[in-house]
């Protein structure tokens, strides 16, 4: 079978994702693009017995290569030559969305254009003549809906027309005015010196007079004399028309656009105050903006603590007496029901291979150890699927963008701007997710700052732990609910401070980054995408981490289970290898109050998945409850105190470390993150429990 | 004309203004000029307190940082 290669292309929010996912129905294959972390979305779908194949480019405002995203996209188009690209552009804002189109149109000319929320632009009353668009493109244009499926089937038609050569096109010519002299004076010595001659002549030409730096680059590796010469044109150019060749052609391009809505476009009626208006007057508020921004992240993340874990509802039926009911909401959660079906399987396993005559410790080994890890591994995917809904669904409603720029001004004072505020926000679900989410940034040094401040926020695991600490160590709700929250809001001011002091200190920059950013129209998130892009992402990490986890889980296993004397087959933890070193340790957590070897271990499991530390207390006290557990070992007030801040900082779990290297790729800067937290958890455990033992507490 | 050449921090929620220069560095005066916030082009506040300006141009939602909103120079329109 024929196979077509089409690349997807737009800028941001015009719905190209949602395009991207109702053509190819899901069947997407993500991996990053060559050399960096962003990631390279392929799908494939059939018509008419063509395979097409699809590629997502990054969603870019132009193709300049002024970032990565940019630089992507244009060497994708230029280096693969597609059969097609389908320029994605939004019928609601002609004016905006056709600049990336001419610039698209300018670099490759087999190009359909896909007209996409023409729903919404006829429901506004704005009109579009779609021919004659055309003819002014030079290339099909098809009115599309993407989030109701509508056009796709003629959209298809016309790759494949295009793609096959069963349409004549058109090139697109911008008329650059006082330019013009000197882009064909520049077209002229590439072409006499067959130059750059992967890219359209006249295209090289314009964007060497903008002063391209990629493409000036190349040009002098390839002909340095000649590369002089553009440069000195380019400043010819500057001075005889008075102004920056760089400007002139971005204006012509807008000039064109504006010719071309002008004649093409015609609008009925003005739209009424829309939703849009109505919610910026709230979410733009000095007041009720961040109010609002924070309110309405505390309540998406009360629901992802409620189905993940049970929490606040379980704790809030407790106390009303309903013990019942709080058990039921606790085991029909999502972690309890995979924490149960593991827990079953691991003894299916046990009791299968035993009668079979393996030895103990191979059926431990496979029952606890491999069994175990992958319970583990199971139980970070409801919490990465319900983080990434959450993105997908702030991203793709305009609310996401909304509370970065309320919140703004607050960030401003720790060198950060308002996006730093997702990042933090989605920490509270997983520090994976958190690490991952930075690369939206457009600041590179804000990037790495934030990526590397996230993880003090905590996760849902060590929520997890941080319940079981104040319940086991506390009677008085009050006095429980009063740790969990303090460790939160000390967390959130350690984010912000942590971020000033990198970048004082590492980056020596203090101002913080300019916001730009577009405030896409409100709208109700398509569920189609946002699943799509949650499950998608999380894939991408079990594929990543997976490994890593499932290796160390077993790796954890042997330690807990063999000593110098061979297999401990009556689980006599004490003799293990993990208490040899938990021993190692405890020199260091005695600084904090907690000189027990079993606190030590803990502390070592807990590098694997937070939740390993109760799953440690478990297993070396028998007690199947953390709380039971924590209890028997004797914790006070004061150790659950110390215990809380050392588990909340001492070191971003294994998964997040992988997550951070592979986002910050200096290795240093890892080692750096980690020291951070180490010595936050030494200093704030440290002095929490020294104060205490002043003050007479034990 | 001069009377009124006014930053766009200084823009009360629902006034115009046409942008005549943006004092950035290079590679920002290309992002803003992509964007569409190109000398000669009219653009209409939103919201301006504390934080970002928000303004509409070319049909768009736009959030400006206070930094590069100071150093965008506007003609107000009456």
């Amino acid at each position: 079978m024929s196979e077509v290669l089409v690349a997807l292309a737009g800028s941001p929010n015009v719905g190209k994702s949602t395009l991207f996912n109702r053509i190819t129905g899901g069947d997407v294959h993500v991996a990053n693009w060559p050399g960096v972390t962003l990631q390279r979305a392929e799908g494939r779908t059939e018509h008419h017995g063509v395979v097409l194949r699809i590629v997502d480019l990054p969603g870019t405002y132009s193709l300049s290569a002024q970032d990565i995203g940019e630089r992507i996209a244009r060497e994708f188009i230029v280096e693969e030559k597609p059969d097609v690209i389908v320029i994605v552009v939004d019928a609601t804002s002609l004016e905006k969305s056709l600049y990336f189109a001419v610039m698209a149109l300018e670099l490759y000319q087999k190009a359909v254009i896909a007209l996409n929320m023409m729903d919404a632009a006829e429901k506004r009353g704005i009109h579009i003549d779609i021919e004659g668009l055309e003819s002014k493109l030079g290339v099909p244009v098809v009115p599309v809906s993407a989030l109701k499926g509508i056009g796709l089937g003629v959209l298809l038609d016309r790759i494949l027309d295009v793609a096959q050569g069963r349409m004549r096109i058109l090139p697109l010519k911008v008329d650059y005015n006082g330019l013009e002299p000197f882009i064909h004076e520049v077209e002229r010595l590439l072409r006499e010196r067959g130059i750059l001659k992967k890219y359209p002549c006249r295209w090289a030409a314009v964007r060497l007079l903008e002063g391209d730096e990629v493409l000036l680059d190349e040009l002098s590796k390839e002909d340095p004399e000649l590369a002089g010469k553009v440069r000195s044109i380019r400043e010819r150019a500057r001075i005889e028309l008075g102004e920056d060749p760089e400007r002139i052609a971005i204006s012509s391009r807008y000039s064109l656009i504006d010719e071309i809505v002008s004649s093409t476009v015609t609008r009925v009626r003005l739209a009424a105050p829309t939703l849009t208006e109505k919610l910026d007057q709230l979410m733009l508020h000095p007041v009720t903006g961040p109010i609002s921004s924070v309110l309405l992240i505390l309540f998406t993340f009360f629901l992802i603590f409620a189905v993940n874990t049970g929490f606040p509802l379980n704790i809030l039926f407790d106390h009303m007496g309903y013990t019942e009911l709080a058990a039921l909401i606790e085991e029909y959660s999502l972690s309890g029901i995979l924490g149960s079906f593991f827990d079953w399987l691991s003894s299916a396993i046990s009791d299968w291979l035993t009668p079979m005559g393996y030895a103990d410790w191979l059926v431990g080994l496979i029952s606890d150890g491999i069994i175990g890890s992958i319970g583990t591994l199971a139980s970070f995917i409801p919490l990465l699927l319900m983080a990434y809904v959450f993105l997908g669904a702030m991203q793709d409603s305009g609310l996401f963008p909304r509370a970065a720029v309320s919140l703004d001004n607050l960030f401003r004072r720790f060198g950060l701007s308002g996006r730093a505020f997702f990042p933090a926000a989605l920490g509270m679900g997983c520090s994976v997710a958190a690490v991952v989410s930075t690369r939206a940034m457009d600041d590179d040094r804000e990037r790495m700052v934030t990526s590397m401040a996230s993880p003090l926020i905590p996760c849902q695991a060590r929520l997890l732990v941080l319940l079981a600490l104040a319940s086991a160590a506390f009677t008085n709700p009050l006095e429980q609910s009063a740790l969990t929250v303090s460790v939160y809001l000390l967390s959130f001011v350690l984010y912000l401070l942590t971020s000033k002091l990198l970048n004082k200190f590492l980056f020596k920059v203090e101002y913080a980054p300019d916001l730009v950013m577009e405030l896409p129209p409100y709208h109700r998130p398509s569920l189609r995408v946002i699943w799509w892009y949650a499950r998608s992402n999380t894939e991408h990490f079990v594929k990543k981490a997976g490994l890593l986890i499932f290796v160390l889980g077993v790796v954890t296993w042997f330690l807990l289970n063999f000593g110098p004397t061979g297999y401990l087959s009556q689980g006599d933890i004490s003799k293990s290898y993990a208490a040899i070193l938990g021993n190692l340790l405890t020199p260091v957590t005695s600084l904090i109050g907690l000189p027990d070897w079993k606190y030590a271990l803990a502390f070592e499991v807990g590098f694997v998945a937070k939740e390993g530390l109760l799953i440690t207390f478990s297993s070396i006290t028998g007690a199947a409850d953390p709380v039971e557990a924590l209890r028997s070992m004797g914790i006070t007030p004061l150790k659950a105190v110390s215990m809380a801040l050392a588990m909340n900082y001492y070191v971003p779990c294994l998964a997040t470390v992988a997550a951070l290297f592979s986002e910050l790729r200096i290795g240093k800067y890892v080692l750096l993150t980690v020291a951070i937290e180490i010595a936050l958890a030494l200093l704030l455990a440290g002095t929490a429990y020294w104060v205490g033992i002043l003050m007479g507490f034990s | 004309m001069d009377g009124n050449l006014l930053p766009l921090i200084a823009l009360r929620p629902g006034q115009r203004g046409r942008i005549i220069t943006m004092n950035v560095g290079r590679g920002k005066a290309r992002r803003l000029m992509e964007l569409g916030l190109l000398p000669g082009e009219v653009v209409e506040v939103i919201s301006n307190s504390l934080g970002p300006v928000v303004l509409r141009v070319r049909g768009m939602t736009l959030a400006l940082g206070r930094n590069v909103a100071s150093r965008v120079w506007v003609e107000v329109i009456p």
